[in-house]
């Protein structure tokens, strides 16, 4: 067990101080939430209790004593271990492998294999997992991932595990595995601390709440003494009023779009629906239902075995992402570095990349290109980078800001958006929905893919649950509720169903 | 039953054959693939020679095959002696040491083994050898060059590939300069037994000396090369250019009476049929074979030029 | 919000100053220092002997710039460029006949260059986006293939012009227009052309997206197949240019025509600042980095103070020593 005092702690990178002395304690054995803004300097606090990097003022007592770690090992030694967003796991190695990275087994000079064979078993039944240790990592889904990241600390014989949005891509039900891990953990005498965007998370799971804002600290307190509402409010620093915009319902609902019979193999199968003008649809299930796949096929992103489609009653062809380009339809991946935006290029050609015939007179005009970019920086409100700064400078909220002013450069008649707030912090989170809002209110179509239900049920005019590769509910406004959309994901209610 | 009779009659067939194939001379010949004219002229004057040999001599059977590195030649001569059964052996080495062992397992097994024109390293894994004369390449060029220039003037030397060729030849032409001290050795150059690499080496040679009286190119190769550059140039300083192997072009150049072009000094791929010949008649007459055969260079000028012209050899 | 918006603004520029300085610095230095060793290398000659010497592998390199900055690379240019030239030389002599002697056979023959040129582009870039293979594994593939068909039409030896068709064509290397050279004009004129591509039309910029990243390209609607094939044709055609003025030089093919010329362009694109793994690159530092190696060959050629067996050394030092210079922080 241990606690964690922080103490004036201040963090320059060059002339830019990101922490500003930061004090607050962590008590031995609590759930300990750290909440705050894309930018508001969680990752470095993290990084500096990790022992990724030093202070530049200020000091860490574990227990009482002062530490100075040299690198993320000495912390180790102490029991301190830090889960990344982005995991550090070898994909092409085997579980066990990674589990013992850099701390083998041996017998005499060769590797005991057996031996780290048995121990990552039993760290892994440890987190409820039953899985060949020998298995490559990288054929595991996320959330397995996640929880051989734990099973790894573990074996680390971890004091005080840090957590950073352990959630964020998981299912419903794989987040609750989570929650009882962490609470056996905590019984069992380990110190969490954990970050993340879902404050209904941190209000389900956590003793104490740490809020930074800006690089500084605005408030520890015990988790009951605030709501989800204080919470957000501290994060923004004002008060935010509603996270959506108000529900205007669709006057005669006319169809603008029509899928038929769309079937993407192993995915989804014969699925069927229609958009109207000026709609927001919103297709909810579990991770791994195929809502992903199923508009990665209708784009021509992937192979289908079967579909039509109907555009403004007229039948059309959509054999690839250019093809529907040219029917005004985009698509926005839920992988926003590894599909959606090109970080390594600047800000002003990722934004024309999808429209720059409006650029080539037949010459592009680079002038203009940037004339472009700082309008759509105000409107969007794209923030922390130049036109000639590279994409991966921005913060996630902005690069995806980034990216839905790309994908809606061209001016598309439906745009599908595939998990849009997913990493966003609040602020951006409220500026995507009332975007989202806007775009229909224009009289376009929009498709919202997400797994945070509240999300679906604040914005969504109907919504569309998937199970398994078929469509199981179509929800009116009425009938949208957590429960509700549950039994249909889950399969509890519904058989197949034409939207 | 009849099954088994059967198979009997074609055991005591392939037995008969096996004892005939003994008696007559099983030749492979494993050479360099045609990569330069050099090589290509190898590559002719085999395939020409074998049909030769298979008329001079009835039942002699020849095989040629022609392999684009050292490794390839290798494993090439395993199969010529497992899968072809051969008894004698003429090769052309890719390069010697990493050849010497393949050979001398060819010859412990009986095959007798001329090498031409590459030693081996270990001169006990062969039976006969069969060479040009790269020292007499570089001493027949010097005197020509010397002779020519009446023992004074500036000239420069273009060099082939560093390897143990160009080294004998090279060290051999500059022995012979050591009588002339009047004439002078500018600088010498790799240029790769190459036109382009002869063209640009000269290039820069011409931008370097304002006189220059004679280039020495060793290979015809390369004197293409020179000659390009020395028109494009427009010099006229220099006298002539003497190139060496015996290219047909250069040969014809030489007939014809070419101004830069006086003469050439052999080094023939032709030497593949003497060695070719040569072993063929030992190993049919039964009498021992002159060892080794050195196949002299030669200075072709106009008057012996027409002996040395091949036009149906691609070299 | 907490972005340090300066230092974001500023990073990139000083980063593109120092890509593009790196090699011109360098080949500034290899000239003081070359004409300190031998001040005829200063003599207009000389300079005009390196850039038409450089035009070759330049042209080929501007090509090889937008196979490298798509995440392609093509190891087959040299092997390439030696069948051409020898199928270039034996129709055009096969056609002599009857089209004569004179221009239009030579025409005839450039424009069968050029076309091979893109049919052997086309078919590096159908099979490596069709087909789904290594572009490694395609062209050295097709390295070998393509040399090997010229050793067989040459039978090893040297294919070589008509006399008559070789005087009517050696001026497009020989030749001067305002005093330099043609080849120097081809070569200026390909590598502007190149630039204009790259950075000012949708095309380069496409190419940039795929080599940047090509997932974020397919979903962008970018047409990833189209611009690759385009990529490799367009090589295609440059290796033919450089051919065609390769030709008239020697006025024959061998089989040690277009010998390395792999290695040197795809040395100069990355010389250049151009990164081996796509993405970004520029034409500019390509063309510098092409004369900087012919450069280092020439310096050679013009003195005498290092052993001729060491050469190839004091090219690999130059070599990484710009590199160095060149480097950036990624």
């Amino acid at each position: 067990m241990l606690s964690v005092q922080f103490e004036g702690i201040c963090k320059d990178f060059g002339p830019v101080r990101v922490l500003h002395e930061v004090s607050f304690a962590i008590q031995k054995g609590e759930v300990h939430a750290l909440i705050g803004e894309n930018g508001a300097g969680k990752s470095t606090l993290m990084k500096i209790l990790g022992g990724y990097y030093a202070p530049s003022a200020g000091r860490v007592l574990v227990d009482g004593q002062a530490v100075h770690f040299r690198d993320s090992r000495e912390a180790e030694d102490l029991g301190l271990v830090l889960i990344h967003q982005e995991f550090n796991l070898a994909e092409d190695l085997g579980i066990a492998e990674n589990i013992f990275l850099g701390r083998e087994l041996r017998r005499g000079l060769l590797l005991d294999e057996s031996a780290m064979n048995e121990r990552a078993a039993a760290a892994l039944l440890q987190v409820g997992l039953r899985l060949d240790p020998r298995r490559k990592v990288g054929t595991l889904i996320v959330a397995e991932k996640q929880l051989v990241e734990i099973a790894k600390a573990l074996s680390r014989r971890v004091k005080l595990l840090i957590m950073d949005e352990p959630t964020a891509t998981l299912t419903p039900d794989e987040t609750q595995t989570l929650f009882k891990l962490i609470a056996r953990l905590k019984a069992e005498g380990v110190t969490i601390l954990y970050i993340s965007h879902k404050l209904e998370e941190v209000k389900a799971i956590s003793d104490a709440v740490t809020v930074l804002r800006d690089g500084r600290h605005v408030r520890t307190a015990p988790t009951q003494g605030l709501s989800q509402q204080e919470m957000a409010n501290l994060m923004v620093g004002r008060e935010l009023s509603d996270m959506f915009p108000p529900k205007t319902a669709l006057e005669s609902p006319k169809a603008v779009f029509r899928a038929e019979e769309v079937s993407v193999p192993g995915w989804a199968r014969n699925v069927s629906f229609e958009l109207h003008r000026g709609e927001i649809l919103g297709f909810a299930g579990l991770v791994g239902a195929g809502r992903t796949e199923l508009f990665e096929g209708i784009l021509g992103l992937r192979p289908r075995s079967g579909g039509r489609f109907v555009l403004e009653g007229r039948p059309i062809e959509l054999k690839s992402p250019s093809q529907a380009l040219e029917h005004g339809i985009v698509y926005l991946s839920e992988d926003r570095k590894g599909k959606g935006l090109h970080v390594n290029m600047e800000l002003r050609p990722n934004l024309t990349l999808m429209a720059l015939e409006l650029y080539a007179r037949p010459l592009l005009d680079p002038s203009a290109e940037a004339r472009a970019f700082a309008e759509a920086a105000k409107r969007f409100n794209v923030r922390g980078g130049a036109a000639e700064s590279k994409a991966s400078a921005l913060s996630g909220g902005n690069q995806q800001k980034l990216a839905l002013a790309k994908i809606l450069h061209p001016n598309p008649k439906i745009v599908v958006l595939d998990e849009p707030t997913r990493g966003v912090d609040v602020g951006a989170k409220r500026e995507i929905y009332f975007l989202i809002r806007t775009l229909a209110q224009e009289g376009r179509s929009v498709i919202v893919i997400s797994s945070e239900l509240v999300e679906l049920i604040g914005l969504c005019h109907r919504l569309v649950v998937m199970r398994s590769g078929h469509v199981t509910g179509v929800l009116g406004q009425r009938e949208m509720s957590e429960p509700e959309i549950i039994a249909y994901a889950t399969g509890l209610k519904g058989s197949h169903a034409t939207a | 039953m009849r099954g088994l009779l059967r198979g009997l009659v074609m055991i005591g067939a392939l037995l008969m054959m096996a004892a005939f194939a003994q008696n007559k001379v099983v030749m492979g010949v494993s050479i360099p693939a045609a990569d330069h004219g050099w090589t290509a002229g190898i590559v002719y004057w085999a395939n020409q020679t074998k049909g030769e040999l298979e008329k001079k001599y009835p039942g002699i059977q020849v095989i040629v095959k022609t392999a684009k590195d050292a490794a390839e030649q290798a494993n090439q001569i395993q199969d010529l002696v497992t899968v072809n059964k051969i008894n004698t052996l003429v090769i052309l080495p890719y390069e010697s040491a990493p050849l010497t062992k393949p050979v001398a397992a060819a010859k412990a097994k009986g095959v007798f083994v001329t090498v031409v024109d590459r030693g081996l390293t270990d001169p006990g894994a062969q039976d006969a050898y069969v060479a040009g004369d790269n020292p007499g390449l570089g001493r027949v060029s010097a005197e020509y060059v010397a002779k020519q220039l009446g023992g004074k003037g500036n000239i420069v030397v273009l060099r082939g590939i560093p390897t143990v060729i160009d080294n004998q030849r090279y060290d051999a032409f500059m022995e012979v300069m050591k009588k002339y001290p009047n004439i002078k050795v500018l600088d010498q150059k790799y240029a790769n037994w190459n036109r382009d690499d002869g063209f640009k080496v000269m290039q820069d040679f011409l931008t370097r000396f304002k006189q220059i009286d004679a280039v020495w190119a060793q290979d015809d190769d390369i004197a293409v090369g020179v000659l390009r550059a020395m028109d494009e140039a427009k010099r006229t300083d220099i006298k002539f250019v003497l190139g060496g192997a015996g290219m047909k072009e250069m040969i014809k150049k030489v007939m014809d009476g070419d101004k830069l072009i006086t003469a050439d000094v052999t080094y023939p791929p032709r030497m593949i049929q003497d060695a070719m010949m040569l072993t063929a008649e030992a190993r049919v007459t039964g009498k021992p074979m002159k060892t080794p055969t050195i196949i002299p260079s030669v200075l072709v000028t106009k008057e012996n030029a027409k002996d040395y012209y091949f036009p149906d050899s691609p070299f | 919000m907490l972005q340090p918006e300066k230092p974001v603004a500023e990073k990139p520029r000083a980063r593109l100053n120092l890509l593009g300085w790196g090699p011109l610095m360098g080949l500034i230095l290899l000239c003081i220092a070359a004409t300190l060793l031998n001040p005829s290398f200063l003599s207009l000659d000389n300079l005009f002997n390196v850039l038409t010497r450089t035009a070759f592998t330049g042209i080929i390199a501007v090509g090889m710039t937008f196979v490298i900055i798509s995440g392609g690379i093509d190891l087959s240019v040299g092997s390439m460029a030696a069948l051409i030239a020898g199928t270039m030389i034996l129709a055009m002599n096969a056609l002599e006949p009857r089209l004569g002697g004179g221009t239009l056979t030579v025409l005839v023959g450039m424009l069968l260059a050029v076309g091979l040129g893109a049919l052997f582009g086309l078919l590096h870039g159908l099979t490596i986006t069709k087909g789904r293979i290594e572009p490694f594994i395609v062209t050295l593939g097709t390295l070998g293939i393509f040399r090997a068909f010229l050793t067989y039409l040459s039978q090893g030896g040297a294919i070589t012009l008509e006399q008559s068709l070789s005087d009517h064509y050696s001026p497009v290397y020989y030749g001067a227009f305002l005093g330099v050279p043609v080849p120097i004009w081809v070569f200026l004129a390909v590598a502007l052309l190149g630039g204009l591509v790259l950075n000012r039309t949708r095309f380069g910029r496409y190419v940039q997206a795929i080599g940047s990243n090509e997932q974020v390209a397919r979903y962008a609607a970018i047409k990833v197949d189209n611009i690759k094939i385009l990529t490799y044709v367009i090589l295609g055609v440059c290796v033919a240019v450089a051919t065609i003025l390769y030709v008239p030089r020697l006025g024959s093919a061998t089989p040690s025509t277009g010998l390395l010329w792999e290695l040197e362009t795809i040395a100069a694109v990355i010389i250049g600042g151009t990164s081996l793994r796509g993405g970004s690159g520029r034409i500019t530092g390509t063309v510098i980095g092409a004369i900087l190696l012919s450069t280092i060959g020439n310096v050679l050629n013009l003195t005498s103070i290092i052993s001729v067996y060491l050469n190839a050394a004091v090219q690999g030092i130059v070599i990484i020593i710009v590199a160095f210079l060149q480097r950036g922080r990624r």
